[in-house]
């Protein structure tokens, strides 16, 4: 198995710039993407079950290497560090085409990559579905829970409000929600022996004979441009009068939202 | 990089397993049994203790940033975590014999055993040779009487660390540390404590009552005593010394917040120079026992003396303790000396942090030894 983790900043740890309404990302303190964490827990878990061999992946500046110590104390077999100057800036396309490379490199033989459904810091919740693409295989989303049975996987996902089962044959590629596989705690004696002994395999473009022009912000066909905060404009009011004009004044004020709610027209009722 | 994930991981841990409980384990003096479940098989008892124990190995800086995490959000079970790691299962390690370890080391590495470290009586606290529970030969057995008050982690032992003596006549030559463990008969625990801070800890007395324990349970050779008691009390403090800078963190923490968000005046009090000063020296502080503390960590594990140093961190960290957790109390007013905000239960829990494993005056005994002996 082939697990893809994400280095994100600590938002909650992060200082807020009021000013330019932006996170201070330089201050930022990295964890491992609270989604990712849980495709690691179920790569654990199908282990625990089925057997077999986990390596944890990331893309990343070198302090990435911390997600995988941590991936390699609660129980990875290896973790492989993709980093290079030119691979920053890379869009969700880009990075799952290096993934791809990357695990075709080092594990061609893989049965299943697992990736968290989305990251915390981007939202996009596209490197899963495209890494599938890339990778050749067939891939789902959004999956709560896997039982591996042979070379076939069957998948449950709660898909607006339906109860989806799935079955796909491997290898393939399956991205996690946090829901059900609530992440297990970090081993203090696995932490020590991951910094200590575990040795991080270390690949940058040459080492995976990628083509620098394809990659990075120079191989990204999306560039961001500009990133703010949608500004919560709050306001007191208050509304006076007897009980009766106080509701009058709710509906009057905000009929649409009060009829949005409930679903009808309240401006058609009256 | 790996101290700073040996933070991160901790203090999830935490916050997710501990944080929800602190406030209500400390109201009802209750110890969590259900969290040391979930700390058993990830190592927390057996935090430096060898692999082949089943202990983590950790390096002490490592020990340091794990005991201070715990303690920012329940200094009580910190206080459990440093003493049944610092001065229950390094004893045995450092001075046990291989057989000794193999029988003590694995059951309280795992958790199964918790233990406690038993020097202070009535009459005998930094006074140590002061101590006289009474150790018997009898053939191959020693029969142990006497009675252990203040004991950390009393009500929750499964093996204690007793110092006795066996010659009442020359009781400094003569102290040695027993290992005895919990379901030996004559031994019971006293009724536990009723403290104003650490409540979650069950400290109570112990009692020996003709307390026969074979003649291998002893630690090193009669006489022993005074010399594991200074070399463990050495490490011990490096772990109340975490313990201290966690609830200093703590309660500096929830004052920055606070101060941010307290209005008098029609502004927040964190900008007025009087709040900002006390913040500022908080921090200072912090970072200074912070590094103190470290220090004496990184000393212990390159293997030089660090008794000095270990005495300087935890003077240094235990009186931020009590000063940080003071202002803070002040910072927040009149809530602050309430049960409802956390700062209140900081406040309480620093205080001891100046007495036990050595009271203040005792660090500073200690330190001028070594100055005088330094200087001519």
């Amino acid at each position: 198995m082939v697990v893809c983790l994400k280095q994100v900043p600590m938002v909650s740890e992060l200082p807020w710039d009021p000013a330019t309404g932006t996170l201070r990302r330089e201050l930022a303190e990295g964890m491992m993407n609270p989604a990712c964490r849980a495709a690691l827990e179920a790569a654990l878990r199908i282990r625990e079950a089925e057997g077999g061999e986990i390596t944890a992946i990331t893309m990343g500046p070198p302090m990435a290497e911390e997600v995988l110590r941590e991936a390699i104390a609660l129980g990875a077999d290896r973790g492989v560090l993709l980093t290079d100057r030119k691979m920053a800036g890379s869009d969700t396309s880009v990075t799952s085409f290096t993934l791809a490379r990357a695990i075709e490199k080092i594990c061609p033989q893989f049965d299943l990559v697992l990736c968290g459904f989305a990251t915390c810091d981007s939202e996009t919740a596209q490197v899963g579905p495209q890494l599938a693409e890339e990778l050749d295989v067939p891939g789902v989303g959004y999956v709560d829970e896997i039982a591996v049975s042979g070379q076939t996987v069957r998948m449950q996902r709660l898909s607006d409000n339906f109860l989806e089962t799935l079955e796909m044959d491997l290898p393939g590629l399956i991205t996690v929600t946090t829901g059900v596989y609530i992440p297990r705690h970090v081993p203090l004696g696995g932490l020590q022996a991951a910094f200590d002994t575990a040795d991080i395999v270390t690949l940058d473009t040459a080492s995976l004979g990628l083509d620098s022009e394809r990659i990075g912000v120079k191989g990204s066909a999306t560039k961001i441009l500009n990133v703010t905060s949608p500004a919560a404009g709050k306001k007191n009011i208050v509304l006076t009068g007897t009980p009766k004009r106080i509701v009058e004044q709710l509906f009057e004020r905000f009929d649409d939202k009060i009829g949005g709610a409930i679903g009808k027209d309240l401006k058609q009722d009256k | 990089m790996k101290h700073k994930v040996v933070r991160k991981a901790v203090r999830m841990f935490a916050e997710t397993e501990l944080g929800p409980i602190a406030h209500d384990i400390d109201r009802d003096a209750r110890f969590p049994w259900e969290v040391v479940e979930k700390m058993r098989p990830l190592h927390f008892f057996g935090l430096q203790a060898p692999k082949a124990f089943g202990g983590a190995e950790m390096d002490s800086i490592s020990y340091a940033i794990t005991i201070e995490e715990i303690s920012r959000v329940s200094a009580a079970v910190g206080l459990c975590l440093t003493v049944h790691n610092s001065v229950g299962i390094y004893p045995i390690e450092r001075f046990g014999t291989e057989e000794q370890k193999r029988r003590f080391l694995p059951a309280m590495t795992r958790g199964e055993r918790i233990g406690a470290f038993c020097l202070t009586e009535a009459n005998a606290g930094s006074d140590a040779g002061g101590v006289e529970t009474l150790a018997v030969r009898d053939g191959k057995d020693f029969v142990i009487n006497g009675t252990k008050i203040f004991v950390t982690n009393g009500g929750i032992c499964g093996t204690s660390l007793i110092f006795a003596i066996t010659d009442p006549q020359n009781p400094q030559r003569s102290a040695g540390v027993f290992v005895v463990e919990r379901d030996t008969p004559g031994f019971t625990v006293g009724e536990i404590e009723d403290l104003c801070g650490m409540r979650a800890n069950p400290v109570s007395s112990l009692f020996l009552e003709e307390c026969r324990v074979p003649e291998t349970n002893l630690l090193g050779r009669p006489g022993d005593g005074l010399k594991i008691g200074l070399v463990t009390l050495d490490t011990g403090r490096l772990g109340i010394a975490a313990q201290a800078l966690g609830l200093a963190q703590a309660a500096f923490e929830d004052a920055v917040r606070y101060s941010k968000e307290r209005q008098q005046f029609r502004k927040p009090i964190s900008s007025f120079q009087t709040i900002q000063n006390y913040l500022a020296d908080m921090a200072t502080e912090i970072s200074a026992a912070r590094l103190l503390l470290y220090r004496a960590c990184a000393l212990k594990d390159s293997g030089k003396l660090f008794s000095a140093e270990a005495a300087m961190a935890k003077l240094f960290c235990s009186a931020t303790a009590t000063r940080v957790t003071n202002l803070a109390v002040q910072i927040h007013g009149g809530y602050g000396y309430s049960k409802e905000y956390d700062v209140e239960r900081y406040f309480r829990d620093a205080k001891v942090t100046e007495i036990y494993e050595g009271t203040s005056e005792v660090q500073r005994m200690v330190i001028a030894r070594d100055v005088l002996a330094q200087r001519t």
